[in-house]
C-alpha cells in the first residue's frame, strides 16, 4: 500500500461562512443595545448617582455612551475610509495610477501603526466629545480605505464591465448601472470594520481615564475606576458586557466580509 | 506442454461494480493491464474515474461501495492534482516519500530522484530541490512528480487528471516520457483523466468511461459540421498591432514597459473563420482583445469597414465631441465572446435585464415592445430556453452562460463574432456542443469569426485558415487545411503533435513575459535552433501563396 501521504495540493480548505458568526454578532449587539436603552427603568431614576445603582444596572448605563459613540466614531471611520478608497480610485482614473497607488499606501501603511493611541491623547487634549470621535474615527479609516480599495479595484478589473463596454455603453452609464451597485456591497463590508476598531480604540482610552467624559458613562472607564477601587463587583459587568460587545463587532465585520466574498 | 504458469498481469480485476449510493458508477468491469503497459482511462466529470482508481488502490472514495475482485501488485497512486505540501521544500517531501517506499537515507533519495529527472527530461539547472513545491512552475511540479513515482519504482502505477491544466505541448511530452519510463521499466500505467487532458495520446488502449462502461472512445467530429464556403471581400484590417502595459519605472526614473504583441498584421473576410493558435503567454487574448479596442491597442490601427476604430474607441480630449455614433456602429458589429462567460455577467441583474440593455444601446431602432421577442429568439438560436433571461448569472452553470453568451453576442446582429477561448471552462461533450452551435450560428448568419484557442486541432476543423501566435508574434499563417497537415515552423508542428497524441519536439517550457530570450523566442526549446537564432527575430517570409513563416531554418532538416 503505497500513496503519497500528503496533504492535497489542489482542494483548499472549505471556507466557513461566517454568515452565521456575523447574525449572531448582530443579535448580540442589538440585544446589548436595546438593554441600555432600557436600562434606566431598572435602576428606577437613580441614574444619576451610577455608582450607588446594582452594578450590571450601571453597567448596562455605561453601555448607552460607549454603544453611542462607539456607532458615530464607526460611521464616520467607515465614511472616511471609503471616501479615501473612492478618491485614490478617482485619482487613478484623472491622474495616473502612480497616484493611486502612492494614495493606497499611505493607507495601507497607516493600517499598520499604532493609531489607537491618538485617541487617550485627543481624549486628553481635546474637551468636546464630536472632535474625540473625529479622531477616533480617523484611527479606523486606514484599514477601512485598504480594504476598500482592494474590494475596487477587483471590481474594476470584472469582465462584466469588459462587456457593458463592448455593448457601447458609456463610461457614465456603466458607472451606473453596473459598477454601483455592485459596489454598495463591498464598501459596506469594508466599512463595517471600522466599529470594532473604534470600540476598541475608545474602551482603552477610557479605561486610561483619558477617554469620554465621566458624566457619558463608558465600559472602558467603569472597567478602569473599578479596578482602581479594587472592586471586582463593580470589575465584572462592564467587563464581560464590553468583551461580549467586542466580539459581537468582530463578528459582524466578518459576516459582512464573507457574505461579499460568497461566490 | 509448458507447466510452468504465466505469471499474473499486475492488475487484474474481475466483474468490478463501483456504485455510489444507488448510482452505478462502474458496471462488472474486467480489466487487465500488463507490464510494461499503458492504459488510459478518460471520462467527464464525475463519471467516476477518480472511485475507480481509489479502488484498484484498495481505497475507494468515501461513499463508494466496491463489490468485484481486484488483484494488484505493489503501486502508487499519485492523486488529482499531484499530492505535494506546498510549502515544504521538495528535497525534504522526495525523502521522505521514497525514502519511506525503498528504505534510503536524503542523499541516496535524492540520487535517485535525479535518476527520475533525467528521465522525465528536467535539466539539471531546472532542478530546484530546495524550493517548496509553491514556488515551482506546475510543469516542473508534475515533473517532479512522475520523478518521484519513477524513483520509487512500484509495479503499477496510477495517475489521476496527470499534468491537466498545463499547455498542450508541455503536457503531452511530460506524459510521453511517463509512457516511455513504464513501458522501458515494465510498470503497469494507467492514466486517468478527461477526454481533453490528453491522457489517450500515449497510451496503448483506451477505455472511455461512459454510463458505467468501459468501452472504446467516441472520435471527435475531425471536420467541419458543413462544408465551408468562401469567405467574401476582406473588411476588418489591422496593421501593426501592438500592446505594451507600464511597468513601474526603473532604478532611474526612466519609463519602462513590458511589450506583449508585437506589430501584427491580420484581415478578416466577410464569412471567414480565423484561427488564433497558440499556448500561454502567445497572447492570443491580447491581440483578440486589440481588434475589437477593448482595451485599443498601443500601437498600430484596427480598422472596420473603411472607420478607425481605435480614434473612435480612445476617449476624446478635453472639449472635443464624443464620437459615440461611430463607435456604436463598431461595437454593434463586432461582438466579443469571453473566456469566463459566467463573469461577464453582472451578478446584480438577472440575464435579460443584461441583454435588454445591450439591444437598448447597440439597436436603438428596435421599439422597446419589440425587445424582449427579440431576446427570446437570440437565446433560442444559441441554444437556451426564452426562460433563461429570468434567471441570475450566478443560477447559470458552466455551459448556460456560454450560451448565454453567444446569445448576447448575437443579440445586436453583429458581422464579426470574435471568440477568446469561449469554451475553455467546459467539459468536452459540453464544449461540443457549444462550438456546435457557435458554428451553427455562424454559418445561419454567414459571420466571419475569429477564434483564439489553444487546441489546434478542434480549432482549425472549422477554419478557413489560422494564425499560429508565439511570445506576441506570429509564427505561421496559412489556410487550415496546411496547417491541419503540414505545418512547416516547429512551434506549429510541435502543437499538432500534440494535438494528435503524439510526441512534440519541443524540450523544457515556455519562458514567462519577463524572461524572453533574445532573438527567436522559441530557441531554448526548439529541435531546430543554432547559433544564429539568438541573434534575429525570425521575419515572416512568404514560402508559398498564402503561407507565411517565421523561421531562419524552417526548411533545413535537425542538426544531428
Ligand atoms: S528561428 Fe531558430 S529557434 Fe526559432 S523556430 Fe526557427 S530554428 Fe527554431
Amino acid at each position: 500500500m503505497a500513496e503519497f501521504d500528503q496533504p492535497p495540493l489542489s482542494q483548499p480548505e472549505p471556507q466557513p461562512t461566517g454568515f452565521a458568526r456575523g447574525l449572531s454578532g448582530a443579535a448580540v449587539l442589538a440585544a446589548l443595545a436595546l438593554a441600555a436603552a432600557a436600562a434606566p427603568l431598572m435602576a428606577d431614576g437613580s441614574a444619576l448617582h451610577r455608582l450607588d445603582a446594582d452594578p450590571v444596572a450601571a453597567a448596562l448605563l455605561d453601555g448607552r455612551g460607549s454603544l453611542s459613540f462607539a456607532l458615530l466614531a464607526a460611521v464616520l471611520g467607515g465614511a472616511l475610509g471609503i471616501g479615501w478608497a473612492l478618491l485614490a480610485g478617482l485619482a487613478g482614473t484623472l491622474v495616473g495610477k502612480g497616484a493611486e497607488r502612492r494614495i493606497v499606501i499611505a493607507a495601507q501603511r497607516m493600517a499598520g501603526w499604532p493609531l489607537a493611541l491618538l485617541v487617550p491623547l485627543a481624549g486628553g487634549l481635546l474637551g468636546q466629545v464630536w472632535l474625540l470621535a473625529l479622531v477616533t474615527a480617523l484611527t479606523a479609516a486606514p484599514a477601512v480605505a485598504a480594504l476598500a480599495h482592494a474590494e475596487l479595484s477587483v471590481l474594476m478589473r470584472a469582465e462584466f464591465l469588459t462587456a457593458a463596454r463592448a455593448a457601447a455603453l458609456p463610461e457614465r452609464e456603466v458607472l451606473r448601472r453596473h459598477l454601483i451597485p455592485n459596489l454598495m456591497r463591498p464598501l459596506l463590508a469594508a466599512g463595517t470594520l471600522a466599529l470594532p476598531r473604534v470600540l476598541a480604540a475608545e474602551s482603552f482610552a477610557s479605561l486610561l481615564g483619558l477617554g469620554l467624559p465621566p458624566t457619558l458613562g463608558s465600559w472602558g472607564a467603569s472597567v478602569g475606576l473599578a479596578a482602581r477601587l479594587g472592586d471586582p463587583v463593580a470589575f465584572a459587568p462592564p467587563a464581560l458586557l464590553l468583551a461580549l460587545a467586542l466580539w459581537a463587532a468582530c463578528a459582524i465585520a466578518d459576516g459582512v466580509a464573507a457574505g461579499v466574498r460568497k461566490p | 506442454m509448458n507447466h510452468i504458469a504465466a505469471k499474473p498481469a499486475p492488475v487484474e480485476t474481475e466483474a468490478l461494480t463501483l456504485m455510489l449510493g444507488d448510482r452505478v458508477l462502474l458496471d462488472r468491469a474486467s480489466l487487465r493491464v500488463e507490464r510494461g503497459q499503458v492504459l488510459a482511462v478518460t471520462g467527464g466529470a464525475g463519471s467516476g474515474k477518480t472511485a475507480l482508481l481509489g479502488a484498484l488502490a484498495g481505497r475507494p472514495p468515501a461513499g463508494v461501495d466496491v463489490a468485484g475482485g481486484v488483484r494488484i501488485d505493489g503501486h502508487l497512486l499519485i492523486a488529482q492534482g499531484g499530492r505535494l505540501a506546498p510549502r515544504r521544500p521538495l528535497a525534504l517531501q522526495v525523502a521522505e516519500v521514497v525514502g519511506h517506499h525503498l528504505g534510503l537515507d536524503l542523499r541516496g533519495a535524492l540520487r535517485r530522484m535525479a535518476d527520475g529527472l533525467d528521465r522525465m527530461g528536467v535539466p539539471p539547472a531546472a532542478r530546484r530541490f530546495d524550493l517548496p513545491p509553491e514556488q515551482l512552475p506546475d510543469s516542473l511540479r508534475w515533473a517532479c512528480l512522475f520523478a518521484m513515482a519513477a524513483a520509487v519504482g512500484p509495479a503499477v502505477l496510477l495517475v489521476d487528471a496527470p499534468a491537466a491544466g498545463l499547455d498542450p505541448t508541455v503536457r503531452l511530452r511530460l506524459l510521453h516520457r511517463l509512457a516511455d519510463w513504464a513501458r522501458a521499466d515494465g510498470v503497469a500505467l494507467i492514466l486517468a483523466g478527461r477526454p481533453e487532458d490528453g491522457v489517450a495520446g500515449p497510451a496503448d488502449h483506451v477505455l472511455a468511461l461512459r454510463r458505467g462502461r468501459l468501452l472504446p472512445p467516441i472520435p471527435l467530429r475531425a471536420g467541419p459540421l458543413e462544408p465551408l464556403e468562401p469567405p467574401g471581400t476582406a473588411r476588418l484590417h489591422a496593421r501593426g498591432v501592438g500592446m505594451s502595459y507600464p511597468l513601474a519605472p526603473g532604478p532611474r526614473g526612466e519609463a519602462r514597459s513590458l511589450a506583449v504583441l508585437h506589430g501584427i498584421d491580420l484581415d478578416l473576410r466577410t464569412g471567414e473563420t480565423l484561427v488564433l493558435l497558440g499556448e500561454t503567454g502567445s497572447a492570443k487574448a491580447t491581440l483578440a482583445r486589440s481588434l475589437l479596442c477593448l482595451p485599443p491597442p498601443t500601437a498600430g490601427t484596427v480598422v472596420w469597414m473603411g472607420r478607425d476604430l481605435m480614434a473612435a474607441a480612445t476617449p476624446p480630449a478635453a472639449g472635443e465631441e464624443p464620437n459615440h455614433g461611430g463607435l456604436r456602429r463598431a461595437r454593434r458589429d463586432l461582438q466579443p465572446l469571453f473566456p469566463d462567460p459566467a463573469a461577464s455577467f453582472d451578478p446584480a441583474m438577472t440575464v435579460g435585464t443584461q441583454l435588454a440593455l445591450v439591444l437598448e444601446n447597440l439597436r436603438p431602432d428596435i421599439a422597446a415592445d419589440r425587445r424582449d421577442h427579440r431576446i427570446d429568439e437570440a437565446l433560442e438560436e444559441a441554444g437556451l430556453r426564452p426562460e433563461a433571461a429570468l434567471r441570475w448569472p450566478a443560477a447559470l452553470t458552466a455551459a448556460e452562460a456560454a450560451h448565454a453568451g453567444l446569445a448576447r453576442a448575437i443579440l445586436s446582429e453583429p458581422r464579426v463574432l470574435v471568440a477568446d477561448e469561449p469554451a475553455a471552462g467546459l467539459s468536452a461533450e459540453e464544449r461540443e456542443r457549444f462550438l456546435d452551435t457557435l458554428m451553427a450560428v455562424r454559418d445561419r448568419r454567414r459571420l466571419s469569426l475569429i477564434l483564439a484557442t489553444e487546441r489546434y486541432g478542434e480549432g482549425l476543423r472549422d477554419a478557413h485558415r489560422g494564425i499560429v501566435m508565439l511570445a506576441g508574434r506570429v509564427v505561421e499563417s496559412a489556410d487550415a487545411g496546411t496547417l491541419r497537415t503540414a505545418p512547416l515552423h516547429p512551434y506549429s508542428r510541435a502543437m499538432l503533435a500534440a494535438s494528435l497524441g503524439g510526441r512534440p519536439a519541443l524540450e523544457g517550457d515556455a519562458p514567462s513575459a519577463f524572461g524572453q530570450p533574445a532573438g527567436c523566442p522559441l530557441r531554448r526549446r526548439c529541435p531546430l535552433a543554432r547559433e544564429f537564432c539568438a541573434q534575429a527575430v525570425p521575419e515572416l517570409e512568404e514560402v508559398a501563396s498564402g503561407h507565411h513563416v517565421a523561421c531562419h531554418y524552417w526548411d533545413t532538416p535537425a542538426e544531428e
